[in-house]
């Protein structure tokens, strides 16, 4: 049950994520019916599969929201921000509810609770406002029915004198394929009560030349009269569960009313003149008596255009009508997108990660045999298969790679929502959602982003007066960029609001004690004072931001990936966080180079050349590289590596966040393909270093970070011109290790 | 066998082997650990040492493919460094923090012998005059008229607290306020 459950959770979650996504396009004015259907059949998925694992709550909460769905997608109500807000709040209250199963609170129960009845009552209002007298029943043929302008004469207004359910059911071309038989069906109804007429309708069959033997296009009328036991409609609906997606049914009680019947075969792909033979003969309709008005009443409707299905076909032709029902096509589209997508456990790809990763190594090692023993058959059959592997390798490496977008597009309701508190208007832009990054980066970005965005909103843009008065568009701007650079991948947050103000920062930095009166920062360091914990300059804490915790919050989790972030600021323009991100895990192209006994690895991506270091050639740490002068870091001194430098040295210059630098090794091995191989958890502190690889020999590469390695180099500096650096450090290392 | 009787001498099998420790010496004093977090026990081979770490942090090695940092036991507790002989050894153990599981190396003179000692025949440890930090110590094991201690390996190989004394060789002071509030 817990695997069921599993998966229902995982499923509700991706159709909320819809959900929104979709509620969002149509509050950009994307209201097309597309988009309507797709919400619907979100929140109808989740009622299902709610009722599947018998959650009844999310289950009947849905069905109200389903309800008030059906009438926007047919075009009975019309929506509005304000309907959206509520729908959006209904979808971050059946999250809650999941939330609430998952890990039971009963204060918080009793919250939703009353949350919900709130919802339910502001849904109702909507729903009921636009029927008129809304019989409020279920199902969804009669939906159209609500509605109906006209046709309240004759024989449509009575009750049918059928005293048997009546079940109309298409079911989808997929559904042989889904290992579904109607058959099993009409068993399990059996079950139910007994089976009075069973009309099979096979008239969307194509001829045979076209017909496909595996699709099914079977259609059952089915009047079943229940046994003794009260049979609900919920009862025969959850006979369909397992094909409620992907066929039309429809259930009418006893003695419904004519005109559900009318409504029914409006909405069904037969022609009218075999329905109404179908239905005459189990008695539901009364031949002669009813057709005629039936038809009337239908051609009304139709007229009005208040059913969204064509009855073209109907009274005209009296053939077989191939119309297949809209439902059907939709529900075929969708399980055809399922079908391209595989969903695997994260850790099956790791481990096959790491699997590819030992072939290459042991390939690489098998390679170097082969060349060792001169057989040039078997050195050139180790190549092939070196390169093959090399294939493999990337493969598997891009199977872990997703697009930003995803990340992207939820801001799209964060800004809104935040838009819409704040009371400011904002256009969120987002640019490069193609750019791709490890899944583990991207999951772990996404609360630091949003942090940055609702930021940027609540501080960075201005309020409307403000914008007009300083003669900018009302509508803030809010951008999020993606995009590689030099091995990373860089993510800004930007918008045109008023910038940062230098002034106020180092105000409240020197209110929070945090600098000196007197100190002399540049702009930049004045920037990059709002990454202090406890630092703030929001002059009201807004519910949004200005608590004084998120920008150092923000700054930690970066630093956590790895990354760094920078703030770029023009007053009156606005404000630019930079965030670059290593593709960790991601294969790397790297150069290898030793010192001492140890290799090293550094990313190729951001070498720039490599030059011989000569004797006299520098002054200091500084090298003339074609007249410019190039610091340079000696990794054997960084590092601490033991033993003497030998003779010739070279200098690797890498560049770094548009900063060049000089790295002196002892030798230059070459290009180097590699998986990186995290250090873990105890080197997490560590800086220079950006993970390990696993070298043909067995041996362990030091993959090194080097923007870190420059930085590292520059407070070593800064710090042995402070002057105490070694003997501080050594103090706190043997004070550290020390015995109690 | 039934089946029963088969669960039965599982469980037997079990909680035996949570009452086995594997000794090993270090620094020429005997050590025991119980034998659950004991992973394998590999010949030295060639440790790749990471720079700017305390001495503590030997390096890491290859184990099959995965990168595992190796401590030097004798570093952590207070003393000078391991020095390589013929029967220096890894070993390897799976050590669990909150939901996190890690393996690690440490490097110990020689391994002796798998003893089983009852929980009756454990003493808390003393407050002081093991020579080693008391929270290290789990307990004190009686074999054969002598004690050894037995190690609590989640203290001695703490990653939170290595981590944060790695932070601290680095000598960047966030990390220290860092390592603190943790």
């Amino acid at each position: 049950m817990d695997e069921i459950l599993g998966v229902f959770f995982h499923e509700a979650s991706e159709k909320l994520d819809e959900m929104e996504a979709g509620l969002m396009t149509l509050e950009q004015g994307g209201d097309d019916q597309e988009t309507l259907n797709a919400i619907f059949r979100a929140a109808h998925t989740i009622k299902g599969s709610a009722g599947v694992v018998e959650m009844t709550a999310i289950e009947e909460f849905t069905h109200v929201l389903e309800n008030l769905l059906d009438r926007l997608r047919e075009g009975k109500l019309q929506a509005n921000g304000d309907m959206i807000s509520v729908i959006l709040s209904a979808c971050d209250h059946i999250r809650a509810l999941l939330a609430c199963i998952a890990s039971p609170q009963s204060d918080l129960e009793a919250a939703l609770a009353h949350e919900g009845a709130q919802l339910v009552d502001s849904m109702r209002a909507w729903i009921d406002q636009e029927g008129g007298q809304n019989t409020a029943q279920d199902g969804e043929a009669q939906a159209s029915v609500d509605a109906r302008p006209f046709g309240n004469t004759g024989t449509v207004e009575g009750v049918s004198s059928n005293p048997c359910w009546h079940i109309s059911v298409r079911f989808g071309r997929d559904t042989f394929r889904h290992g579904m038989d109607p058959a099993a069906f009409l068993q399990r109804l059996s079950e139910c009560g007994r089976l009075r007429n069973v009309a099979t309708l096979a008239d969307t069959m194509p001829l045979a030349e076209e017909m496909d033997p595996e699709s099914c296009y079977l259609g059952y009328e089915i009047d079943l009269e229940a046994d003794v036991e009260p049979v609900t409609q919920a009862n025969l609906e959850q006979v369909f569960q397992f094909v409620q997606d992907e066929c039309a049914l429809c259930i009418l009680p006893p003695h419904s009313p004519l005109s559900e019947y009318a409504a029914l075969m409006a909405s069904l792909p037969e022609s009218l003149a075999r329905l109404t033979e179908i239905f005459g003969q189990s008695g539901a309709l009364t031949p002669c008596a009813s057709a005629a008005s039936l038809l009337d009443n239908i051609l009304l409707e139709t007229a009005a255009g208040t059913l969204t299905k064509t009855v073209e076909n109907g009274p005209s032709s009296s053939g077989g009508a191939t119309v297949p029902g809209s439902r059907i096509v939709a529900a075929k589209e969708r399980t055809g997108q399922d079908t391209r997508l595989v969903r695997v456990p994260a850790e099956k790809l790791d481990s096959l990660i790491d699997l590819v990763g030992e072939l290459v190594i042991a390939g690489s090692s098998a390679q170097l045999l082969a060349r060792q023993s001169g057989d040039g058959l078997l050195t050139e059959a180790m190549a092939l298969l070196s390169r093959l592997l090399e294939e493999v390798r990337d493969a598997s490496l891009q199977l872990r790679m997703v697009t930003v977008g995803e990340t992207f597009k939820r801001f799209q309701r964060v800004v809104r929502d935040t838009a819409r508190e704040t009371g400011k208007q904002i256009d969120l832009e987002l640019r490069g959602g193609e750019t791709e990054l490890d899944k583990s980066v991207v999951e772990k970005l996404a609360d630091p982003l949003l942090h940055l965005v609702r930021n940027a909103i609540d501080h960075g843009i201005e309020t409307a007066e403000t914008r007009l008065a300083r003669g900018k568009p009302v509508t803030g701007r809010v951008t999020l960029n993606a995009y590689h650079d030099t091995g990373c991948v860089v993510i800004e947050v930007a918008d045109d609001g008023g910038g940062l103000n230098v002034e106020r920062i180092r105000a409240k930095a020197v209110e929070r004690g945090l600098i000196d009166t007197n100190a002399t920062l540049g702009e930049n360091d004045i920037y990059n004072l709002i990454f202090e914990p406890g630092f703030s300059t929001a002059e009201q804490v807004s519910n949004l931001s200005g608590r004084g915790v998120g920008m150092d919050v923000v700054k930690k989790s970066i630093l956590a990936l790895r990354g760094t972030i920078d703030v770029h600021s023009s007053p009156g323009q606005g404000t630019r966080f930079v965030l670059r991100l290593p593709l960790t895990l991601a294969m790397i192209d790297g150069f290898l180079v030793s010192v001492g006994g140890g290799a090293y690895v550094i990313p190729l991506d951001s070498v720039v050349e490599c030059l011989e270091l000569k004797e006299g050639e520098a002054l200091g740490n500084v090298l003339n590289l074609r007249g410019q002068p190039l610091p340079f870091l000696a990794l054997r001194d960084l590092f601490e590596i033991g033993g003497a430098a030998p003779l010739r040295q070279n200098v690797v210059v890498v560049q770094a966040g548009g900063q060049r630098a000089g790295i002196v090794v002892d030798q230059l091995q070459g290009e180097y393909h590699t998986v990186i191989k995290p250090l873990g958890n105890l080197f997490r502190h560590l800086r220079g270093l950006a993970g390990s690889s696993i070298m043909g020999s067995g041996d362990v590469a030091l993959i090194i970070d080097v923007p870190s390695l420059i930085q590292l180099a520059t407070l070593a500096e800064h710090d042995q011109n402070a002057g105490s650096t070694r003997h501080r450090l050594e103090n706190e290392r043997l004070a550290a290790t020390s015995n109690p | 066998m039934s089946t029963t009787a088969l669960a039965q001498r599982y469980a037997d099998l079990a909680a035996g082997d949570a009452n086995q420790y594997l000794t090993f010496t270090s620094r020429g004093e005997m050590f025991a650990i119980g034998i659950l977090n004991v992973k394998e026990i590999i010949e030295f081979g060639s440790v790749t040492e990471i720079p700017m770490t305390p001495p503590f942090i030997r390096g890491v090695i290859n184990l099959r493919g995965t990168v595992v940092p190796v401590i030097d036991l004798s570093v952590r507790f207070g003393s000078d460094h391991t020095e390589t002989q013929r029967r220096t050894c890894i070993v390897i153990l799976e050590v669990r923090e909150g939901d996190e599981i890690q393996d690690l190396g440490i490097i110990v003179d020689s391994v002796s012998e798998v003893l089983d000692i009852p929980p009756g025949e454990i003493e808390p440890p003393p407050s002081f005059g093991a020579r080693i930090r008391t929270d290290f110590i789990a307990g004190m094991g009686k074999v054969g008229g002598r004690f050894v201690v037995i190690l609590d390996i989640r203290h001695v190989l703490s990653v939170e607290e290595m981590a944060a004394l790695a932070g601290i060789a680095q000598g960047s002071s966030s990390e220290i306020i860092e390592a603190d509030a943790t």
